[in-house]
């Protein structure tokens, strides 16, 4: 008789505490920087460089707070950042969806869908930096330098490739019998998007959406160069405006960088619920 | 109510042909079953009476109309999809009245209409629900309701049973041909099995490669198909079809002869026989045409399926159910002259043996 391999309890439980202490350890890796943020932020300057690490403050303090928000133009920024980001992602989400549908179920003659399909990926091929002077310079022709919605084309400009792209895969995954059944029970083709296969692509709108939403909240590089003034500049370049020829003002830095992270995981949580895919199961085969 | 027709209708993607020249007239009321195997361009026939796919060349008309150029909700059509392709984010009633909604049908009509549709698949107990919550019968109801729930002009299926169990699929089958007796709405129909266009048409049109092999009722396909691929397609056990020679009206093949072909000469032909027309006879029988091994026996039932070792191939048998023969045991069987076809392998077409004799 073969040997037959029984069920090894402390075997399994080896690799179950093996897998949790993976998990652990990719926490530790994520959570600890925002954990330190958020600690030094609500530390007196002196503590924290404390040796040995002052790992909750000893005495909170919401001092800096008080300096970023109120004495410096910290919410001007976060105002900023918040209108640019979501400029950004209405503009990409909406053409994004509608390029990436168009690339998802239109023919197209010879292996034009291809060739489309690459060239729009290809814009985001080189370093965005190669483009900041052209676009300082075309800023500046427009007399737009220094506006949000300077900020706001160019970003949408980096964001929309790969918007059009994500949704083009989701548009894709959605049985096209979908909306076939659509148009024929009397719907236009534009009725069959709006009322099927949109719907259905909710996942994937609520992942784009995070994605550029991300991107833009976090851009620094070319704010950096096509903002100056307090009424265009973003959080990021706020916050590298902190570390100056005297000082690093850590604590301030650490208070508003800590807040930028907020809106954003507010945001995913609204989000999350529909990132939940499965919904088209249940739609083809029986 | 209408007709539909397709005069000279060609459909090709890229340089594939899926449709060549494709004539034929389904008339007002008609239940037609387009059948055939996968990729012999009955499904692409389909889609192009929807509206789905355009005629490469070629005229489509639904009565009078000619509606190649005509957008699909223009053509008043409705149809099920082998998927069923029910809307998974809404419910079965809003999956039922789209149709309706779309048409900005008023309110207390639409409720009206989708309850009675429901009503009549027995769904009214599962309006609230989703299509994930269904099981593949009820799914396969509800794509019906939402094609019933307006009076279309042509029903257009798509094998709408294949996807159901053996049990459910007869069900449905019987359910579907009452439907369309009742509502008396021309229907296309596709499919690939054969019992299901034998069971639910009125004509049948088979098709292979593109173009239609033979259009008539399902008796006439049956008893008289016209072309090899016919003979070979129809029929459950498939029609024996047994290549070898005829010279001077006997046609022979590695241990058969079978006279009674006329004063025919066909150097390659191929002999069809159903299996029910091939009956055990015994030894002694002057009719006998043959004597074979038995390679197995099968009871379905109602009858006893053997399998003749006959050369390099096997010949169905239909015999009765109390059929006692072993395996390898050799019996006599006779082969029902009238009931025998003759194909010139060349041409593939039928010789008609039976006016010439």
């Amino acid at each position: 008789m073969a040997t037959i391999r029984t069920r090894n309890r402390s075997r399994e439980m080896l690799l179950r505490f093996a897998a949790y202490l993976t998990i652990l350890v990719a926490l530790i890796l994520t959570l600890f920087p925002v954990y330190w943020i958020a600690a030094n932020s609500f530390k007196f300057d002196i503590d924290i460089f404390a040796v040995p690490p002052e790992w909750l403050p000893r005495n909170p303090t919401l001092k800096h707070y008080d300096e970023a928000f109120v004495q410096r133009p910290f919410l001007r920024y976060a105002l900023n950042s918040f209108l640019v980001a979501i400029g950004t992602t209405a503009i990409s989400v909406t053409f994004g969806t509608m390029a990436g549908y168009a690339l998802a179920r239109f023919r197209y003659p010879w292996q034009w869908r291809k060739q489309i399909s690459f060239w729009i990926l290809s814009t985001r091929m080189m370093p965005p930096i190669v483009s900041i002077i052209p676009l300082y310079l075309f800023f500046n022709y427009f007399d737009m330098l220094n506006t949000k919605s300077a900020l706001i084309i160019a970003y949408t400009a980096f964001n929309l490739p790969f918007a059009t792209w994500m949704m083009k895969s989701y548009f894709q995954d959605l049985p096209v019998e979908l909306e076939e059944a659509a148009i024929v029970d009397g719907d236009t083709r534009w009725g069959a998007f709006l009322h099927v296969a949109l719907p259905l692509a909710r996942p994937g709108l609520a992942a784009t959406a995070i994605f550029c939403l991300i991107i833009s909240w976090n851009e620094f590089l070319l704010s950096l160069i096509v903002t100056l003034t307090e009424q265009s500049q973003t959080l990021p370049i706020g916050i590298a405006g902190r570390v100056t020829q005297y000082a690093t003002y850590w604590g301030e830095i650490s208070a508003a960088g800590f807040m930028a992270c907020v809106p954003i995981v507010i945001f995913a949580f609204i989000v999350q619920k529909h990132l939940v895919r499965g919904l088209s199961l249940g739609a083809v085969k029986g | 109510m209408a007709s539909v027709r397709f005069d000279n209708v060609t459909k090709k993607f890229g340089e594939f042909v899926a449709v060549a020249n494709f004539n034929i007239e389904i008339r007002d009321k008609e239940f037609l079953v387009l059948l055939g195997p996968s990729g012999c361009g009955k499904t692409t026939t389909m889609r192009m009476v929807a509206g789905l796919e355009e005629a490469t060349s070629g005229d489509i008309y639904i009565d009078a109309d000619r509606v190649n150029d005509v957008l699909p909700k223009y053509r008043d059509v409705a149809m099920v999809f082998q998927s069923y392709a029910l809307y998974p984010h809404l419910t079965v009633e809003d999956n039922i009245g789209y149709p309706l909604k779309i048409r900005k049908v008023p309110p207390e009509e639409y409720t009206r209409r989708v309850a009675e549709v429901a009503r009549r698949v027995e769904l009214e107990t599962m309006l609230k629900r989703l299509p994930k919550e269904l099981s593949g019968g009820q799914r396969q109801r509800v794509a019906l309701a939402r094609a019933i729930v307006r009076t279309p002009r042509v029903f257009l299926m798509d094998e709408p049973l294949s996807n159901l169990d053996a049990k459910l699929r007869t069900q449905m089958r019987a359910e579907l041909k009452h439907l369309q007796h009742e509502l008396q709405v021309t229907t296309i129909y596709v499919t690939h099995d054969q019992i299901e266009a034998m069971t639910l048409a009125h004509r049948v049109a088979v098709m292979n490669k593109g173009v239609i092999e033979q259009l008539g009722t399902p008796r006439e396909i049956y008893n008289d198909p016209r072309t090899l691929f016919v003979a070979g397609f129809i029929g459950s056990p498939s029609m024996n079809l047994i290549p070898g020679e005829v010279k001077d009206g006997v046609f022979a093949s590695a241990g058969l002869r079978v006279g009674g072909a006329g004063r025919f000469n066909i150097p390659r032909a191929v002999l069809g026989v159903r299996p029910e027309d091939i009956h055990v006879a015994s030894a002694e029988d002057p009719d006998t045409n043959l004597v074979a091994p038995i390679y197995s026996v099968e009871l379905t039932g109602e009858n006893t399926l053997v399998s003749l070792q006959l050369g390099g191939q096997l010949l169905a048998v239909r015999a009765d159910k109390n059929f006692s023969g072993q395996i390898d045991q050799r019996v006599a069987v006779r082969i029902a002259r009238d009931r025998m076809f003759l194909f010139d392998a060349e041409t593939e077409r039928r010789v008609d043996i039976q006016s010439n004799s």
